[in-house]
């Protein structure tokens, strides 16, 4: 018979072997779905790894792709940390990108390029913030879950953006298509680095992340979050105000999947449409997950992750694979690193 | 009396990653022989059985079962061998019936229960030991005392010769423990061959015929109980010589520091009323003990003094201060420090390093914050001073304090709520799963901080502990008070009566 045993401690060494074990597992059984149709797997592989890390232009797009990951899963791992799962990253998102091209798609021309970015920037983390802070309102006065609420938000988000689109913020000169006017110059985000797209988001994401893991660690409000998400009832003992530390770290959480829209629409796309990669939110969710909610680690994870939305829309063209073998790629990757993870806490012991 | 060893141990030995929680250990237990292993916390008791109940597999070791060598894997393998364990957490189905929680996954039953056998089996076991209960009553309707009968036919009824009861005693009202030692006798007599395992030497004294003592991980003697006193056997637990008698001096009642007025606290979830019209006063340097069966509305009358529950009517005046309903925080800040009776639920963050534990109560005080950043190191010097001054067994202060022992996890939390220099302490059982050594420092605590003029309020079921520390007694039953009177004018017998619902001016001495 085989059965599960509680491991007594779990070492360090573990921490590192266990998901990489289970990457490589992954991506052997991401392979035997590549050869059932038909495709050369180590070609794929082959391909997808170049077009990630193989150039400087290749890692520059795997960093762009990092960027709002690294954004988002800062947040995730505050609000992570307490107990709250924020599942609505992907809404707080499309908020934070439709806040912040209000100015770019409205303000009068001739506004400065500081005070714009700054405007948007400030539209971003306030859309964000406000999208994450209903959930949590609700969670704290009635005991609305905040799973349900957070997820449901991202399709009135989505939909919110789609009436934008299609109805009053529709450039007249896009020929029907659902795009809205392109942003001034002053509304880009400088790029940092030239031929490449990263842009100043990139210094947004890495500021975010220490700021993240500077509340966490050194602060009173850090201090907090560690004892409400260990155990709420010795919070309230402690005379901790459980319910005004949810909302400040949703807000935090939401301001960040904010500013991450905003990055992508200012820096990457110049435009507001209806996709705008949205679905960062939900990745996130997984790179806070494999981070063990260590924001240090939530870099090296979020470049990963980066790598293979980069590396994957680029495989699309090169080796001609449809973006759903992408899709199902990255999946089986994150289904076995997530599965994996109870061989953190048990091991497989056999016996007659 | 012929001797028949039905159980013999050698040389067990269980090593985890980072300790050794039995060593050596060799241990025979006969027949009809009640045999009490000793011990403190810590000190491997529930290791030791886990093993001969096939929850552990020893590192090194043999059992032998009648003479004939065994390994034990699993509990079944335990119930087959004729080991019964009766657990300190009863393993029952509540809505379930008696009879249905102990045919419940018996082997040999097929798809249809044999109701009709199964009674009548129940019955002979009930009677044959005087384990009376009703086998069509639903478990939940039950009292505790009845449960606690239900578990032990379980055993007998899989044909247990051998049974392991762990710390039986500890869910028990005062009154009915006689009757379990009756029906322990009575097995005895059949027969059957037990392990009690305890650290109330009084239970030890009265029933049993051999004492094996554990300490650290290892037998340090089995003696018999015939030539061995009370003294000698805490001597061997703890490894040297224990006060049992406090000095309390004597002190004249000062003015009043707390005062409870016609409080009603309801539960949280049904709107029961758990609290009900309670009146009491604590005063200046004065220890005031709660004694009352665990579930009796203690603990809602302290949360509710600390904030931590509404109340609904009443008033809780502190140095003159309406303090009703206040926050906790408010509350911990004037001066009134609780000590929660389930330290793992509230009070401690389990996963959290000692460190953080430690400054729960001065997180955002100075000289740890600087008002919204903590500093580290003053907050490593805060923990190693509180465990230094109280000697707690900590390997590593930036380890998870969930990795130490039930003993100093309690004493931490403790010395982290004394720190703070308390007007009033609230301590609820905070002696519960202490050791001797543990219990008796927490005790000198105690009487301490009287001394200095500061006050507390004890919960505890442990009614010599609440004798020997408390100044006055005030016992609860449903939510009520059944009379409050001088420690020195009360007997164990009257505060029994009033546990179990008696009023104190109905008690005719």
């Amino acid at each position: 018979m085989i059965y599960f045993e509680k491991r007594e401690n779990i070492s360090a060494k573990l921490k590192v072997v266990i998901p990489v074990v289970s990457l490589i597992i992954g991506i052997l059984f991401g392979a035997l779905a590549i050869v059932v149709v038909g495709i050369n797997p180590y070609a794929v592989y082959k391909s997808l790894f170049v077009n990630a890390f193989g150039s400087w232009y290749a890692f520059s797009e795997t960093l762009v792709a990092a960027t709002p990951l690294m954004l988002i899963t800062a947040g995730l791992i505050l609000v992570f940390k307490m107990g709250i799962w924020n599942i609505g990253a992907y809404g707080q998102y499309i908020m934070g990108a439709i806040f912040s091209s209000y100015f770019a798609i409205f303000m009068p021309p001739g506004v400065s390029k500081p005070l714009m970015l700054t405007l948007m920037f400030a539209g971003g983390a306030i859309g964000g913030a406000i999208w994450a802070v209903i959930p949590a309102i609700l969670k704290v006065f009635w005991e609305v879950n905040e799973v349900i609420t957070t997820l449901l938000l991202n399709y009135i988000a989505l939909y919110v953006l789609k009436f934008l689109m299609y109805g009053p913020w529709k450039n007249p000169k896009s020929f029907g298509f659902p795009l809205s006017k392109p942003f001034p110059s002053s509304a880009q985000l400088p790029v940092l680095f030239e031929h490449t797209r990263i842009n100043l988001g990139l210094a947004f994401a890495l500021i975010s992340i220490i700021v993240i893991w500077f509340i966490i660690k050194k602060t009173n409000f850090g201090y907090e979050v560690r004892v409400i998400g260990n155990n709420p009832t010795t919070a309230k003992y402690a005379g901790i105000s459980v319910g005004k530390n949810i909302i400040i770290a949703m807000a935090i959480s939401g301001a960040l999947a904010g500013i991450a829209g905003m990055v992508q629409v200012s820096g990457i796309i110049h435009f507001l449409q209806v996709k705008i990669n949205a679905n960062y939110g939900y990745t996130s969710i997984i790179v806070a997950w494999i981070s063990y909610l260590n924001p240090a680690l939530c870099l090296l994870s979020s470049i990963l992750f980066g790598g293979l939305e980069s590396g994957g829309y680029s495989i699309q063209i090169s080796m001609r694979v449809s973006y759903g073998i992408v899709g199902l790629i990255e999946s089986i990757a994150l289904f076995s690193i997530v599965g994996a993870q109870i061989f953190l806490n048990y091991k497989l012991r056999w016996k007659k | 009396m012929n001797k028949i060893t039905v159980l013999k141990a050698t040389d067990i030995t269980k090593k985890f990653p980072e300790t050794v929680a039995n060593e050596g250990i060799n241990f025979s237990l006969h027949k009809g022989e009640i045999h009490a292993l000793l011990g403190e916390n810590g000190a491997g008791k529930t290791t030791f059985m886990n093993i001969l109940y096939g929850i552990y597999m020893p590192t090194k070791g043999e059992i032998l079962i009648n003479d004939k060598p065994v390994r034990i894997k699993t509990p079944l393998d335990a119930i087959n061998n004729g080991i019964g364990m009766i657990h300190q957490h009863f393993m029952l189905v509540e809505p379930l019936t008696v009879l249905e929680n102990i045919v419940l996954g018996l082997k040999e039953q097929g798809i249809v229960v044999d109701r009709k056998a199964a009674k009548k089996k129940l019955k002979e076991i009930a009677e044959l030991y005087s384990l009376e209960v009703n086998p069509d009553k639903k478990i939940w309707q039950l009292s505790v005392g009845e449960q606690q009968k239900v578990e032990i036919i379980k055993v007998l009824f899989r044909g247990a010769n051998i049974l392991i009861l762990d710390e039986p005693t500890a869910v028990l009202r005062p009154q009915e423990t006689e009757p379990l030692f009756d029906i322990l006798r009575k097995m005895k007599k059949d027969g059957k061959a037990i392990i009690f395992i305890t650290h109330k030497l009084d239970e030890v004294m009265a029933v049993s015929d051999k004492i094996s003592i554990l300490r650290k991980g290892r037998l340090v003697k089995t003696v018999d109980k015939e030539g061995v006193t009370k003294r000698q056997l805490a001597e061997m637990m703890v490894g040297r010589a224990v006060l049992f008698e406090f000095e309390k001096k004597e002190k004249k009642a000062k003015e009043t520091l707390l005062s409870v007025e016609n409080l009603d606290v309801y539960s949280t979830q049904q709107g029961v009323k758990v609290v009900e019209d309670v009146n009491f006063t604590v005063k200046k340097g004065e220890i005031l003990g709660i004694a009352g069966i665990s579930g009796n509305g203690q603990q809602a009358i302290v949360q509710t003094i600390a904030g931590l529950r509404r109340a609904v009517k009443g008033k809780i005046v502190f140095e003159g201060k309406n303090i009703t309903n206040k926050s906790p925080r408010y509350i911990a800040q004037i001066g009134i420090n609780y000590i929660p009776a389930d330290r793992i639920g509230m009070g401690l963050a389990s996963d959290l390093s000692c460190i953080d534990n430690a400054i729960m109560r001065n997180y955002y005080k100075k000289p740890i914050s600087s008002s919204w950043i903590i500093n580290y190191k003053k907050s490593e010097e805060h923990t190693r001073r509180i465990v230094d001054m109280f000697n707690i067994a900590v390997a590593d202060i930036f380890a998870p304090i969930k990795l130490l022992s039930g003993g100093n996890m309690q004493k931490l939390l403790f010395a982290r709520e004394l720190f703070e220099n308390p007007k009033l302490l609230i301590a609820s059982y905070p002696t519960r799963g202490l050791d001797i050594a543990s219990t008796e420092f927490v005790r000198k605590q105690m009487l301490k901080i009287r001394d200095e003029d500061m006050s507390v309020i004890l919960i505890s079921e442990d009614l010599d502990e609440i004798l020997s520390i408390s100044d006055r007694i005030a016992v609860v039953y449903k939510g009520k008070i059944m009379g409050i009177a001088d420690a020195r004018e009360i007997d164990k017998n009257t505060i029994g009566l009033m546990m179990a619902g008696t009023r104190l001016e109905d008690i005719t001495l």
